[in-house]
């Protein structure tokens, strides 16, 4: 299991933020995503065999854009 | 990584304003005709002109300008995730279609009507983004709080270097009006340092060699010299601002339902649109009519009202609670804390400063007799009563312990020589049937007077009595009385027995005491205090971890430089009480200002959108009042800033 931090550009309003978090939890793999609109920021809980890469296509597939991707 | 942040949101608002500008620049003439010919009845030229123009015009403000609505609020459509976006580009592009099919006579021209609702849209949403700005304002601060660079000694050179490459065991050097670089320990140097921006206190803190001084503040009048004992993500700092941030991805209760709705919002917008069209259509049988009706439904519809009301308010909230070193870690907390009627308040390092002193002796041997043997069995424990009986004693040679054993709750025991050595409280030497009559009436005295007595014995004969106390916390009679005067039942619990505990209750004014508890029996006795109402319970997360989890709203209070951060749902950075009154009333005043929020929000809705369905708005009018209506609760929630904390 790991814990990333992503800095996501683009969100605008409330459906932005239930769109991310939809696509994200739709990777296999991905067990909750949290996503603040405020902050432009995510945090998003995956089992270890979920890549970076997956993480960035899941929110850049619906338009948004991730600026930054952090494990912590 | 924290100036991205910061970056990323000038350059939000950077394009909203490009798009502003470029948008209005546009529309402007479209508006100036539409004023003229629908409003004036002034024929300008040829209708057919006038609604080639407007198509000339508008495609712009729609197509370029407004085109990351569009293309995103169109491709949810197809992929069904769907957003504000696909509401207004729905809404937009139909009517601007209108416009060329106006020339074929089938419906009234709405293209005018498309590039106002875009311009106002974008206009919308950049108020909105700056009034958002706003909101994070504190929570950016402290971000960008932590010190840049170093100044460090290596090899007995003053060097300068980036803060990431500070290690522990460093030695930094601090000069007058310098920000501490990293949290350490002083090694030499004093100076008075002003921890405001991390602690909320606002008087500076001396320090002197050994005080611990934390990164980020800013140290005032002199040299410091200072170890570093914490770098990068460990720091106090660092700490307070990963609480900060994951407080933000916390949920409040009451927004369950605004989430549950914000989440099918658009899609049953887009059904009703669609069936208020084709109403319309059916018994008026006026294709522009039925159109109209149906992008005033499309574009009224606010989401982002109801989806910002509770986390923005949470936003702007736990920014200035920050500034003050009040943490919300937890959202639920801010909720629970409403119904909230019993104030549990631990009482050593919480109410009083957590740093015990010999008082009084009574001894009936010669002092320093009493104070070595005591001296000498004490200094095997850590228990802070145990340090205060040894710093008193302050013996250059300890005399050797056999047999030396803890007794928990009670006191310690061990053999000096032959001699057997019982030091403890009262209900110890009852335990020991160690005659205690001929000092009953001094340790009622002693008891009187707050102190807690420790008794010393040797071989079953009490050698004599020593009364601690822990003195009170300067600001402890205030906070308890605003909160007495607040309606709130306040309690303090502690190990002391009743007459010592009555008598600092009395000193800090809280009338109801739970004496003689034991460190894991606090959990306990808060649950049977939450059977008669919601209980908060107060302490410092040290020994009483399990009762702050226990209790409705825990508040874990800070003790320098380290903070509970773990145990509590509310968490000061420092530990003064009139944090709690302070992270009481924020606490109130955010879930008010929440529930104002979710009011308007759904308010706004449930009225606007029959009032469009009945057809009484003309779009422009519905789209300024969506804009209005996020604009509102943003700003409403930068409010809270007005409270007194």
């Amino acid at each position: 299991m790991k814990k990333l931090k992503l800095n996501i550009e683009g969100m605008h309003c409330a459906s932005c933020v239930g769109n991310v978090k939809k696509s994200l939890m739709n990777v296999k793999g991905v067990k909750d995503a949290n996503i603040n609109l405020i902050l432009k920021s995510g945090r998003v809980e995956a089992e270890d065999n979920v890549s970076l890469e997956e993480i960035k296509k899941a929110v850049s597939k619906i338009g948004y854009k991730v600026i930054n991707i952090t494990a912590e | 990584m924290q100036h991205e942040h910061n970056k990323s949101e000038d350059s939000e608002i950077r394009k909203w304003k490009r798009n502003l500008v470029g948008a209005w620049v546009f529309t402007f003439p479209i508006a100036v005709l539409m004023i003229f010919t629908r409003i004036f009845g002034i024929e300008l030229m040829d209708e057919g002109w006038m609604i080639l123009i407007t198509l000339i015009l508008g495609f712009p403000v729609i197509f370029i300008f407004g085109w990351h609505t569009i293309k995103y609020g169109l491709k949810g459509l197809f992929t069904f995730y769907f957003g504000m976006d696909s509401l207004i580009a729905l809404g937009t592009v139909i009517a601007y279609l209108t416009g060329i099919f106006t020339f074929f006579n089938v419906v009234a021209d709405y293209s005018g009507v498309a590039a106002m609702i875009m311009s106002i849209f974008i206009t919308g949403k950049y108020i909105e983004a700056k009034a958002r700005g706003r909101a994070t304002k504190e929570i950016m601060k402290l971000l960008e709080l932590g010190a840049k660079k170093a100044r460090v000694l290596r090899e007995k050179q003053e060097i300068e270097i980036d803060i990431s490459e500070l290690v522990v065991g460093d030695i930094v050097i601090v000069k007058p009006g310098e920000k501490i670089p990293t949290d350490g320990i002083v090694i030499k140097g004093e100076s008075a340092v002003d921890e405001s921006m991390v602690t909320g206190e606002s008087l500076p803190v001396e320090k002197q060699k050994n005080s611990n001084v934390i990164g980020a503040t800013i140290n005032q009048d002199g040299i410091l010299y200072v170890k570093t004992t914490k770098v990068g993500s460990d720091t106090f700092l660092a700490h307070i601002i990963k609480l900060v941030e994951e407080a933000q991805g916390t949920k409040v209760p009451i927004q369950a339902l605004a989430d549950k709705i914000t989440s099918v919002f658009v899609p049953v917008i887009l059904v009703v649109s669609f069936l208020t069209f084709s109403a319309w259509f059916y018994f008026s049988n006026d294709l522009s009519r039925a159109l109209g009706v149906g992008i005033s439904v499309l574009v009224i519809a606010c989401p982002c009202s109801l989806g910002l009301a509770v986390p923005i308010s949470l936003t702007v909230s736990s920014g200035i609670g920050a500034k003050k070193g009040i943490l919300i870690r937890k959202g639920e907390a801010i909720q629970t804390m409403k119904k909230v009627k019993i104030i549990v308040f631990d009482k050593t390092g919480t109410l009083t400063k957590g740093k015990p002193e010999v008082r009084e002796i009574f001894s009936k041997v010669k002092e320093s007799y009493l104070l070595e043997i005591v001296g000498s069995v004490e200094k095997l424990s850590e228990h802070p009563l145990s340090k205060a009986l040894v710093s008193k004693a302050e013996l250059k040679k300890y005399k050797e312990v056999k047999s030396f054993k803890i007794l928990r709750g009670r006191g310690v025991e061990g053999k000096i020589g032959n001699k057997k050595i019982v030091i403890g409280n009262s209900s110890l030497m009852k335990e020991r049937n160690i005659p205690l009559k001929e000092f009953s009436r001094r340790i009622d005295e002693f008891e009187d007077k707050g102190y807690t007595t420790v008794i010393a014995s040797e071989n079953s004969k009490v050698l004599g009595i020593i009364g601690i106390a822990d003195s009170t916390k300067e600001d402890s009679v205030l906070a308890i009385s605003e909160l007495n005067s607040q309606g709130y039942r306040t309690v303090m619990i502690t190990g002391d027995n009743e007459r010592t505990a009555m008598a600092i209750a009395k000193e800090v004014g809280i009338k109801e005491v739970i004496a003689n508890v034991l460190p894991e029996e606090k959990a306990k006795k808060v649950e049977e205090l939450q059977k008669q109402g919601m209980v908060a319970f107060v302490g410092d997360g040290i020994n009483d971890a399990p009762a702050l989890k226990q209790s409705n709203v825990g508040i874990a209070m800070g003790t320098g430089t380290d903070i509970a951060i773990e145990a509590g749902d509310l968490v000061l950075a420092r530990g003064s009480l009139d944090g709690v009154v302070g992270a009481i009333k924020l606490s109130k005043a955010t879930f008010s200002k929440i529930k104002q929020n979710l009011f308007w929000a759904f308010a706004y809705n449930i009225v606007a959108i029959p009032v469009a369905i009945a057809g009484l708005l003309h779009p422009v009018i519905a789209e300024i009042a969506m804009a209005a209506s996020s604009i509102t609760v943003v700003s409403n929630a930068n409010l809270l800033r007005r409270k007194k904390i």
